[in-house]
């Protein structure tokens, strides 16, 4: 990653400066997740749970000691990849959904690496596993880039297709050529490889804990991000392609070759998310004896949403993952202690989503309908704000009458 | 996605304010006060415990207000927490009628906990009622013996009662109570033996188990006592809850002749409805079951607990807050057999019952042994399964497994179901060992690896994973799987009797594991009864996919299949289309003829607790692990529910039986 | 031998008896024509869907949480049906639940500006984990409606149609109406002054405000209809396709749904043909895995041909139409977009 040491002051420079500014913003998100776990409350209460007593496991199960925590970042890790990548694609206005097929690709290609190469150094395996990963998910990135830039063809079709390209490439391959195949032979026909090379394993960073370096390669990945977003070209052009085809074009700028970057970029950090899910996980293995979404947990799409939590801004993702990492992480400490029914926990934690999303809106709603707010001071950071207008592929075309396909 | 750069600061300001405040709550934990700003939902009290395994922390004594000391001038505070309905005509209404009969003779205050049936849900009942300051909590339910015994613990100024049991824990604040209901059923039984025609009497019990096993043996035993010539058929639903089965069962007795029958549990109103519509004579118990078919309930014996709770509430003013055990009999008045004096019963035989009533209070009649002695402690097992544990499948089947097992010894179960995500399970399994679980069951192949890995850290914890037959060497790991081509092979063979058309549909979710082996298995079966039959396999390539299945078995019939079978959970789509389409089905995994009672001719339905209670037996052993089981037709692990309500020819029932006569005796091999 | 069995028609059995052999096996007429017909049953759900949710695009709000919404709409349906024993207020309660679902979608995105895209992960999360816990509380298991067959049926009039393939168009009546819809959306976006101004708000809602079209008001109508339709397609996957409900048994078809509707370039004709293109290909791999042409690692392989040809289809046939130029932005009124 670039010139890491020279900016460490002007990273916390950056963080003092808003934390002091918006020291009165965060306060309405709050009281939205507040008022998100009351109606939950008012849930489980109706179905005969204790909220008191759920809340406090929820709690305690995601922050509540050290090895906890652990549990915590370990769930945060793959969101904030694709999280990360999230930023990078929704920046350049391009809609990636397909999360979920690029962590599998990334997970497959760093697999076969870890399979054909199992007696590599561990110094040698792990980062070479890690690029298959990247490689991997940058593969299944480009694929939707160079169809929405060269074919039209829509990034959000394509990635929820490809989501499901991938999840049944996944199956035919651990049902065969990566099949576990001592075990099919001792009776056990299980989708899932053997276990891997523990030159391949990730690291744990803390003692008794499932703690590993996967949290670390996230940060280090967000940061890199950042710099890649707000300190190179490319980042501009991204950027810049986002806010508006149009002028970008006139400026002179590769419109396409920027969407294809941003998507395989965002593609490279879900198949990174993937590696590092298969090395850290507890197996040390890949299955899909569950379905796909056993092996992602779904961070594809939780990604999503801590990429939005952290305002599409890598740094931010961070915290936002490791708070909806413990949301996840909690809600499953909750459904043990209390025995309440799983699917609470999920629409709970949909309630969150949606009233935190809206929050900040219903405030300013209540108070002054139709005015309008300052917008923040750094006009560089703040032109890139409008963010990905999905779909907007064509020049505003307006729309025909009777215009069929 | 169009978001203004203020609300992301504040969206990312927030998670970072709140990350770093939940951080520094978990840090306060044990030294410092909690949290400042105290800005989590649930405030901890300031003193809580430091060990972040133990969730259930028991409440320092600060917080709530010290209950009320007993006066029996004022009002007696009496909380029940019964596991089913109060108005279910059966356990929990004979206590909450109890309680209000008691409540004419002195003041009461009541709150009532109904429906419970899940035990932790229970102990939170209880401890906050002891917290509410309640004189007496009454936890009716025998499940809820091993909570109480904690919390009794923590209250020590407050009386527990708890039924139904004889075990007071030598705790001086917990009453135990119990029925002798034996006494009543072989009352019931002598009766029901003189009044049946036909010679044949049915039975239509929950589990074997406590107050059902106790009233079913001593109805078996006066029956007997009475006309040694009568047929008592005793069937067990294995189910408290299975109105549907509790009714099938009644018509299968009556198809075999019974004209009079008896039942207990709630799930027996079902049963009663048959009996009604049969018109064969039914006994009730627990409660007083006139209302519910008047035509037709000869007597009821009825539990009278306010016999024993008003000698509880007496203790209580005299300052004995428990160490007592209470037994309802017919000679305290306890138990009492109600006549339905609408049912036009001969004198003669009424005149046997009260005979009989007289004769086992002057002890004249011996009806029984005793209940069984209550075991050492209660075991505690976990959970840990894919899919929902209601899936009518794979999940269903260990729960309810587990269910059994609890039947015949004390169990603490908790489950943690829908957990497709492996990574998930891992954290759950790793926690109910760390929580000093005595039996973690990783139920899900795709568990293993992971399985493999915690087991190490955890030498004193047993763990079962399924299915497979790898214990992975390791000491305390046990493997359990299913030899479900058996019973694949038993009802391939009977589909391509079945079959007109010629043409059987099999819908299989991804080709691996316990779903491969079953469908190997019905096609090798149904190959072997019939070679010229077109065995159609799809694979739909998910668990999940409902709407796929559906299709897939549209598919089958648009290719001419009569007859078809599935697995795994997603199975559930395909069955509805079978039935629309007049299909046979063959279930497997779960017994599914609740679901089409029309189509579903035969399931395989695996009985974990075949091997669970060998696991459990084991346990006790001091083996923790290093076995393999597998269930199978021989050890009854393995069983083909027959859909009585099907008319399958006999014929084809008789392929079937000689099927698994020939699986177990070895002379038929299953493998393709 | 059981009544239900001799029910089948034995006509259509001999047809494949004599031509059960592979590829021939397929290229049959009889097995085209069944295969076609699976296709128009599987594509009714993804097609009310995916028509709903093509309104609510073409005013400018993109609405992820379709799988949720369904959801939901199939619990409502699946348990007034069970409880009623009318599979009609089924549908209805399918349809109510969308109209709520509808208005608080639209209060969130149009009324409080809330970013689209993750508030409707929001609504999906909500409707996966809320309709699997009122059936967990309130059925448990999962009961079967009764009397599933033919809840809906309809009489084709005899001897107006081929009488020859009756699978083709003996459907129920629901599958009509879902490709009713087709029209029905159609002409209602293009030729009423509601469609217009849903297309105006969806395009330039500056000047349509100009014009004194409320584009709240307008936006809340199309969600409002899209919602309503997601809550539909829940309700005839329930009632309809499977006749049962359990957790998440949408299995991703909402999503699968916002994507046809890029597929149809947000007209009902186009995300016609987009679902079924998407339900040919997999009701055909299903016949070919019935007649034994695909299996093992062949199946696993074209299990993701759905799904492939889709996105190949579109590379194909490219088209021009663009996305309403506002999609996914909230109006403010004199804001600069």
């Amino acid at each position: 990653m670039i010139g890491t040491v020279t900016v460490d002051a002007r990273i916390s420079d950056w963080v003092v400066q808003r934390v002091v500014r918006r020291v009165m913003g965060p306060l309405v998100p709050l009281t939205a997740t507040v008022a998100a776990l009351l109606v939950g409350a008012a849930m489980v209460w109706g179905f005969g749970g204790d909220p008191v007593e759920g809340y406090r496991a929820m709690f305690t199960g995601a922050f509540g000691g050290i090895s906890e925590f652990a549990d915590t970042t370990v769930k945060a890790t793959p969101l904030l990849l694709v999280g990360v990548g999230i930023c990078i694609a929704f920046r350049a206005s391009v809609i990636n959904i397909g999360g979920e097929g690029q962590i599998i690709a990334g997970a497959l290609l760093s697999t076969v690496v870890v399979l054909a190469l199992p007696d590599l150094h561990r110094g040698a395996l792990l980062p070479l596993a890690l690029i298959a990963g990247a490689v991997g998910g940058a593969c299944m990135g480009f694929i939707p880039g160079v169809l929405k830039a060269y074919a039209n063809v829509n990034e959000i079709l394509s990635t929820i297709m490809l989501n499901i390209v991938a999840g049944y490439m996944m199956q035919y391959l651990l049902l065969g050529p990566m099949i576990d195949k001592e075990a099919v032979e001792a009776g056990n026909h299980i989708a899932q490889t053997k276990r891997l090379s523990p030159n391949s394993d990730l690291p744990i960073l803390l003692g008794d804990t499932q703690m590993n370096l996967g949290i670390v390669i996230g940060a280090v990945v967000a940061i890199g991000a950042f710099f890649l977003l707000w300190r190179t070209s490319l980042g501009y052009e991204i950027r810049a392609v986002g806010g508006s085809k149009d002028a970008s074009r006139y400026a002179g700028m590769k419109v396409e070759r920027r969407i294809v970057q941003a998507l395989t970029l965002s593609g490279m950090m879900s198949g990174l998310g993937g590696a590092v899910l298969v090395f850290s996980s507890v197996a040390h293995r890949l299955s899909v004896e569950s379905g796909p979404a056993g092996f992602t947990q779904l961070a594809g799409f939780n990604g999503i949403v801590a990429a939005l939590f952290g305002g599409l801004h890598p740094l931010w993702t961070i915290p936002a993952a490791i708070l909806f990492g413990g949301l996840l992480v909690g809600a499953n400490a909750l459904q043990r202690a209390v025995q309440v029914a799983t699917p609470l926990v999920v629409a709970l934690s949909g309630l969150v989503v949606v009233f935190v999303v809206s929050s900040d809106r219903a405030v300013r709603w209540a108070r002054h309908l139709g005015e309008r707010f300052d917008i923040g001071a750094s006009p560089e950071h703040d032109r890139t704000g409008s963010a990905a207008s999905g779909g907007a592929d064509a020049p505003t075309t307006p729309s025909g009458e009777g215009a069929e396909p | 996605m169009r978001m203004s750069t203020r609300r992301a600061k504040s969206f990312g300001l927030l998670a970072a304010l709140l990350a770093i405040v939940l951080l520094a709550a978990a840090c306060a934990g044990d030294d410092e006060e909690a949290v400042t700003e105290a800005p989590a939902p649930a405030p901890t009290p300031p003193a809580e415990t430091e060990a972040p395994a133990t969730d259930e922390a028991p409440e320092t004594d600060d917080a709530p207000p010290p209950p009320p000391p007993a006066e029996p001038s004022g009002p007696l505070r009496v909380a029940i927490v019964a596991p089913s309905a109060s108005n279910d005509l059966a356990f929990t209404q004979s206590i909450v009628d109890g309680v209000a009969a008691l409540g004419e003779t002195r003041e009461l205050e009541v709150e009532v906990t109904d429906g419970t049936f899940i035990v932790e849900d229970a102990a939170v009942a209880i401890r906050e009622y002891a917290e509410s300051g309640f004189d007496l909590v009454i936890a009716h339910g025998s499940q809820y013996g091993g909570s109480l015994q904690e919390i009794a613990q923590d209250f020590p100024d407050t009386s527990f009662a708890w039924g139904t049991s004889n075990d007071t824990f030598g705790l001086a604040n917990v009453f135990a109570y119990t029925a002798a209901s034996d006494q009543g059923g072989y009352v019931l039984g002598s009766m029901a033996a003189a009044l049946t025609e036909t010679g044949v009497i049915g039975v239509v019990g929950p589990i074997e188990v406590g107050d059902a096993k106790l009233f079913v043996d001593g109805f078996v035993s006066g029956a007997g006592a009475q006309d040694a010539s009568v047929d008592v058929n005793v069937v067990y639903t294995e189910s408290f809850s299975d109105v549907a089965k509790a009714a099938e069962t009644a018509e299968a007795h009556v198809s075999q002749g019974a004209d009079v029958m008896t039942g207990t549990a709630q799930m027996v109103v079902g049963a009663v409805g048959v009996a009604q519509r049969e018109g064969a004579a039914w006994f009730a118990t627990q409660a007083d079951q006139t209302e519910l078919a008047p035509e037709i309930v000869v007597a009821s014996q009825v539990y009278e607990w306010e016999v024993i709770l008003s000698e509880i509430a007496a203790a209580i003013d005299r300052g004995v807050k428990g160490g007592e055990s209470f037994t309802l009999t017919l000679a305290n008045g306890g138990l009492n057999i109600a006549f339905n004096d609408a049912y036009g019963l001969s004198a003669d035989i009424r005149a046997i019952g009260e005979d009989t009533v007289a004769g086992i209070i002057d002890g004249s009649i011996n009806t029984m042994g005793e209940a069984a002695p209550a075991p050492s402690g209660p075991l505690r097992v976990a959970i840990v399964a894919p899919s929902a544990s209601n899936d009518l499948a794979f999940t269903q089947s260990i729960v309810d497994g587990v269910a059994a097992l609890g039947e015949t010894r004390e169990l603490e179960v908790e489950v943690t179901d829908g957990t497709f995500i492996v990574e998930d399970a891992a954290v759950a399994i790793r926690e109910y060992a760390e929580s000093g679980f005595d039996l973690v069951i990783a139920h899900g192949s795709q568990y293993g690896g992971s399985l493999q890995e915690i087991a190490q850290d955890f030498p004193d914890t047993s763990f079962a994973w399924g299915t497979s037959n790898d214990t992975f060497g390791l000491a305390n790991v046990f493997a359990y799987t299913a030899a479900s081509d058996q019973g694949g092979y038993v009802l391939g063979s009977m589909a391509a009797a079945l079959t007109e058309t010629g043409v059987i549909g099999v819908v299989g979710p991804i080709e691996v594991g316990d779903a491969k082996l079953f469908v190997d298995g019905f096609v090798s079966g149904a190959g072997a009864q019939d070679a010229s039959v077109d065995v159609n396999v799809v694979y739909t390539e998910s668990f999940s996919d409902v709407a796929k299945a559906a299709e897939t078995a549209e598919a089958h019939v648009s290719q001419g299949a009569d007859v078809m079978t599935g697995t795994a959970q997603m199975v559930v789509g395909a069955v509805g289309v079978a039935q629309r389409e007049g299909a046979a089905w063959f279930a497997t995994q779960a017994d599914q003829t609740e679901l089409a009672p029309e189509i579903v001719v035969a399931s395989q339905v695996y009985e974990w607790e075949v091997i669970l209670s060998e696991i459990a037996a084991a346990i006790d052993r001091g083996v923790k692990g290093g076995e393999s089981f597998t269930l199978t037709l021989a050890n009854g692990g393995l069983n083909i529910a027959f859909n009585d309500a099907y008319g399958l020819s006999a014929d084809i029932r008789a392929i079937g039986e000689d099927t698994v006569a020939g699986i177990i005796d070895g002379s038929i091999n299953t493998g393709s | 031998m059981t009544p239900s069995l001799a029910a089948l028609d034995i006509a259509t059995v001999e047809v494949f008896a004599q031509a059960r052999s592979g590829w021939s096996g397929f290229f049959t007429l009889a097995t085209l024509v069944v295969t076609v017909a699976s296709a128009i049953r599987l594509a009714a759900a993804y097609l009310i869907a995916a028509v709903g949710e093509s309104v609510g695009q073409r005013s400018g709000v993109l609405n992820l949480g379709v799988d949720g919404v369904m959801l939901l709409g199939a619990f409502g349906a699946y348990y007034t049906m069970l409880q009623t024993g009318q599979p009609w207020y089924g549908l209805l309660v399918g349809l109510g639940v969308g109209s709520v679902m509808g208005l608080v979608y639209a209060f969130i995105t149009v009324t409080l500006h809330a970013e689209q895209g993750i508030s409707g992960i929001g609504i999906y999360l909500f409707g996966l984990g809320f309709s699997d816990l009122l059936f967990r509380q309130l059925v448990g298991t999962p009961l079967p409606i009764r009397g599933f067959d033919g809840l809906f049926d309809s009489t084709v009039p005899e001897g107006r149609l081929d009488i020859e393939y009756p699978d083709l168009y003996n459907h129920s009546l629901v599958i009509y109406l879902a490709f009713l819809l087709v029209p029905a959306v159609t002409l209602l976006v293009n030729r009423t002054t509601f469609g217009l101004n849903i297309r105006a708000v969806g395009d330039t809602p500056q000047a349509a405000d100009s014009l004194g079209v409320s584009v709240a008001r307008t936006r809340y109508g199309a969600i409002l209809i899209g919602n309503t339709l997601a809550g539909a397609a829940g309700a005839v996957l329930a009632l309809e396709t499977t006749g049962i409900f359990i957790q998440n048994m949408t299995n991703g078809m909402g999503f699968i749904a916002v994507a046809l509707v890029y597929f149809g370039a947000w007209r009902p004709l186009g995300v016609l043909a987009g679902s079924l293109l998407f339900s040919l290909v997999t009701s055909a791999v299903l016949q070919w895995q019935t007649l034994g042409i695909l299996s093992g690692a062949a199946a696993q392989l074209t299990a993701m041909a759905p799904a492939a040809v889709t996105i190949i289809a579109l590379v194909v046939v490219t088209h021009r139409i663009g996305a309403p130029s506002a999609l996914t932005r909230p109006f403010r009124r004199g804001a600069e977009h």
